[in-house]
């Protein structure tokens, strides 16, 4: 029986792992030797080459850095800013009906529409950069507070009023509790698109440091190697991250559980 | 249920904001805080719209834009559409792609432009590509996840009916899914939106983003205002028309399965 559940999983992984090594032999074929017919196009040792190369020196980790350090300024502006303005309309109708529908027509405004704007405010800072972040990261975190503020069932409120919780103790011991899943998978997705709005920002918005400039530079010298390089090691980052996030989300839905039950 | 009461007071509530934030803006000009350059009149911004739709200059552009929103949202959403719904239904084709596709996922969009510009130039089929880049993974997902959901008793029926694959794809997959699918074209034709506007920011010689660019370059912040308000009421038009459809297709399966329960 177990042999057979492991034979099972191996040939799921086996199909799994196909199509990407499918993919780079032919990669490997058309760059190489007789077969080579795109010159621009890098091989697959050539791009681990080149990660061997940016490795061996401390300017790669710099810009790697750089990048993070913005990406959770910005985030984390975002998610104290966004968590608070979704608190707010969730607590109060008043406040919902005064904000929300505003809120609802400048979020129409796709993301980087804001940034020729941005940068004529604030110059090619680190500023405008953050601050689209921000933006990026303000809107899920809002929108997921402020339904899972609403959806509290309507039985824990009758026992906050019996044991007479009323402002910040009801908020704390009671609201936010109760509106943590929503909150979290808020603070999920903001951590994504800040991590997608921080290569637009790195872009557009010229740095001297950051994976979005790196990968903009072998644009720049044609050094299509160094472009595949930067965009694997974005996307190693930002799978790694949004892992650490589900993990720590999953710990404290665990915590949850047991004060539930007790 | 038709006779429901105009509800003045959240209205008035909700011009509260907007007048707020032209009252701030109206005196910051009029008491000169800011220059020109960096903050223009409320009413300028009127008269630039006006100006940019009169000079034909703005439908030109914003024509240019969807057009490319349309061919790469033909293109991402369908190559979505087409592998969520094989996927769905093969588990062996799930296995194969699943992995990879979630993979590359892990790339933020803007960081394939740079490799799109040096393979296929600076024209528009790089945009194309961008934008269909952003159009196909909602497609693909919500796909996906509305064909899994069409409940069992259905493939079941149309086993016993014998159905053919064209029927069984047109009368059963599709309508079984649809909530999901019209959830998805929304979601990646939004997307689509923001992608054009992103790749013509980044190089380009027409299309709103082109606008906005050209606006910032020449420290005409007017102009660039105006795009925002533009690409702002296009997105929200969009949005607004996808999900009357929404609600509409929604109360057809509603009605449907209020009558066989």
């Amino acid at each position: 029986m177990k042999r057979l559940i492991i034979n099972k999983r191996t040939k799921a992984v086996a199909v799994s792992v196909t199509l990407p090594v499918v993919l780079l032999i032919l990669w490997q074929l058309f760059t190489c030797g007789m077969f080579a017919s795109f010159k621009l196009v890098p091989s697959p040792c050539k791009v681990l080459n080149t990660f061997v190369i940016l490795f061996s020196g401390p300017a790669f980790l710099h810009h790697i850095a750089a990048s993070l350090e913005r990406v959770m300024s910005g985030f984390l502006i975002g998610i104290v800013t966004g968590f608070s303005f979704g608190l707010l309309m969730g607590l109060s109708r008043t406040a919902e009906k005064i904000f929300a529908p505003s809120f609802h027509a400048v979020r129409q405004v796709p993301m980087i529409g804001w940034i020729p704007l941005i940068i004529m405010w604030f110059g090619m800072t680190e500023l405008p950069r953050v601050l689209i972040i921000s933006i990026a990261a303000f809107y899920p975190i809002a929108l997921n507070t402020f339904a899972g503020v609403r959806n509290v069932p309507r039985h824990y409120l009758e026992l906050a009023a019996v044991y007479d919780y009323k402002g910040w103790k009801l908020i704390r011991r009671i609201i936010i509790p109760a509106a943590l899943p929503s909150i979290i998978t808020g603070i999920t997705l903001s951590l994504g698109m800040s991590w997608a709005i921080l290569m637009a920002a790195e872009i557009f918005i010229q740095t001297e440091f950051g994976i979005g400039t790196q990968i903009q530079m072998g644009r720049d010298r044609f050094n299509m190697a160094l472009v595949v390089a930067g965009i694997i090691t974005v996307g190693l980052l930002g799978f790694s991250m949004t892992m650490l996030v589900e993990k720590l989300a999953k710990a404290v839905e665990r915590e949850r559980g047991i004060r539930t039950e007790l | 249920m038709f006779l429901t009461r105009f509800d003045w007071k959240s209205k008035l509530l909700a011009l509260i904001v907007p007048l707020v934030v032209l009252t701030v803006w109206q005196s910051l000009v009029s008491l000169h805080v800011f220059s020109e350059l960096i903050l223009i009149p409320p009413l300028t911004l009127v008269s630039t719209l006006v100006e940019l739709a009169r000079s034909g200059e703005l439908t030109l552009n914003i024509l240019e834009s969807l057009k490319r929103v349309v061919s790469g949202f033909l293109v991402g959403a369908s190559s979505g559409f087409i592998l969520g719904v094989v996927m769905a239904l093969s588990p062996f084709l799930n296995r194969l792609f699943g992995p990879f596709l979630k993979a590359l996922q892990q790339v933020p969009e803007f960081a394939w432009m740079p490799l799109i510009i040096l393979l296929f130039g600076i024209d528009e089929l790089a945009k194309v590509i961008f934008v269909s880049i952003g159009a196909f993974y909602p497609m693909l997902f919500n796909t996906w996840q509305g064909v899994s959901g069409v409940p069992e008793k259905y493939h079941e029926l149309a086993r016993v009916f014998d159905y053919k694959p064209h029927r069984y794809l047109t009368k059963v997959i599709i309508p079984g899914a649809l909530p999901s699918i019209i959830t998805g074209i929304r979601l990646s034709l939004g997307l689509s939106w923001m992608f054009v506007v992103g790749a013509e920011l980044f190089g380009s010689d027409s299309g709103v983003g082109y606008m906005m660019t050209w606006g910032r370059q020449l420290f005409q912040i007017d102009i660039v205002i105006a795009g925002l308000v533009v690409i702002g009421t296009i997105g929200f038009l969009m949005n607004a028309l996808l999900q009357i459809a929404e609600t509409r297709f929604l109360q057809w399966r509603v009605s449907i399965d209020g009558r066989s329960a």
